[in-house]
């Protein structure tokens, strides 16, 4: 008997767990960002992210699907980001068919941090893999100067006033700041104007800032849908700031395409479909949908209103200290 | 002149307290513009100060 169940161990060992593991470890999976990872700024260019997978003989996979998810950076240190609703949540989870081993889409990083991204592959022939990816995305350098000359207006405004508490004053004087700030925004490109179809139709849950929303794409058209072989191309736009939010161009699809992606922005997004398939006009499918925002948390804006007051308190300091300095010898 | 009257009536305080009271108004103020500029919903103010509450890194905003 005791050895009946060694020899089943001995069988189990031998034929299935290493079959696994093999497969497991022969799957490579990169990752790559265009630009580069350094070179990400929040709410500039859309990235264009890519993904390859190759098998141990370095070659790519050549059928297969990809799992993505990619989650926000977790809320952390002293100030919060400009969307403190967006930190630590789920911003897009999607399925998607590999082509020549590689899955490539764009997408808009909101905010600064280190975002992660897990990625489950599946190959034709059985073969599973997974990968989790960590990448960090540095704020935006205006934004920085910005800050530091805001803070600069600051100290300086506390200091005047210092000055002007510690002795009687003469006379009156005030200064007005000026900030303007110009944002660039860069115009995004649009897909060509094709008529809206009727046979293939969009579904896009009501979006609100905070929880990811489902996005789903689809045939309608009986004789099409039966015979699924569309290459699909899915924009997402910021319309505010005309820049593409997400972007998937030519991916193959069956007759639906669904995923959750998260609107970061409480604006308007317009999300564009538009699908080839073989021997028909391409099909056109658009929606243009107002995202709920969300007020931020109080806590989320204590932080940087102590910091400003605090900041004011020391020029405050600061003044009176230049001010004494100069009238006692 | 307002020192003699301030004197006159009882209400003169020391020139550091005078520096702080007069210093606890001013930050008070200045809190209270700061709330209503970068944190306070007022879709007029926020509208205007959008851009100027993203540019600033640390502002939250929807």
């Amino acid at each position: 008997m005791s050895l009946n169940l060694c020899a089943v161990f001995a069988f189990f060992f031998v034929s299935f767990l290493p079959g696994v593991t093999v497969w497991a470890e022969d799957l490579n999976i990169y990752f790559k960002t265009t630009p580069r990872i350094e070179l990400l700024r929040p709410y500039a260019d859309p990235a264009n992210m890519s993904l390859l997978i190759t098998g141990a003989d370095g070659r790519p996979v050549k059928q297969g699907v990809v799992d993505i998810r990619l989650d926000a950076p977790e809320p952390g240190g002293f100030f919060s980001t400009d969307f403190p609703f967006v930190e630590g949540t789920r911003l897009s989870e999607m399925r998607m068919e590999l082509r020549q081993g590689r899955a490539n889409w764009k997408f808009l990083l909101p905010i600064r941090g280190e975002y992660r991204l897990a990625v489950v592959v599946r190959t034709a022939d059985g073969g599973k893999a997974s990968k989790d990816f960590k990448f960090y995305v540095r704020e935006n350098q205006k934004k920085w100067f910005a800050l530091t000359g805001f803070s600069i207006g600051l100290f300086l405004l506390g200091l005047m006033a210092g000055r002007v508490f510690t002795a009687v004053p003469k006379s009156a004087m005030v200064v007005l700041f000026a900030v303007a700030l110009l944002v660039e925004s860069s115009q995004a490109a649009e897909p060509p104007r094709i008529p809206e179809t009727e046979n293939a139709g969009l579904e896009i849950e009501a979006g609100t800032v905070g929880r990811p929303t489902a996005v789903r794409w689809f045939l309608t058209n009986a004789e099409m849908a039966a015979k699924p072989n569309a290459l699909l191309t899915l924009t997402i736009t910021h319309l505010e700031k005309e820049k593409i939010a997400f972007a998937v161009e030519r991916i193959p699809v069956g007759n639906e395409f669904s995923m959750k992606f998260q609107f970061t922005d409480g604006a308007e997004y317009r999300v564009v479909a538009l699908a080839e398939v073989p021997g028909k006009p391409p099909l056109r499918s658009e929606k243009v949908i107002g995202v709920t925002a969300t007020e931020p948390p109080a806590k989320a804006s204590v932080p940087a209103l102590a910091y400003f007051v605090g900041l004011i308190a020391l020029g405050l300091g600061a003044g009176r200290w230049t001010k004494r300095r100069a009238v006692v010898p | 002149m307002e020192k003699i009257i301030a004197i006159w009536l009882g209400l003169a305080v020391s020139e550091p307290t005078s520096f702080l009271i007069k210093s606890g108004i001013f930050l008070a103020v200045c809190g209270a513009t700061l709330f209503v500029a970068l944190a306070a919903s007022y879709p007029a103010v926020h509208d205007t100060l959008h851009n100027v509450r993203h540019a600033l890194a640390v502002v939250p905003c929807h």
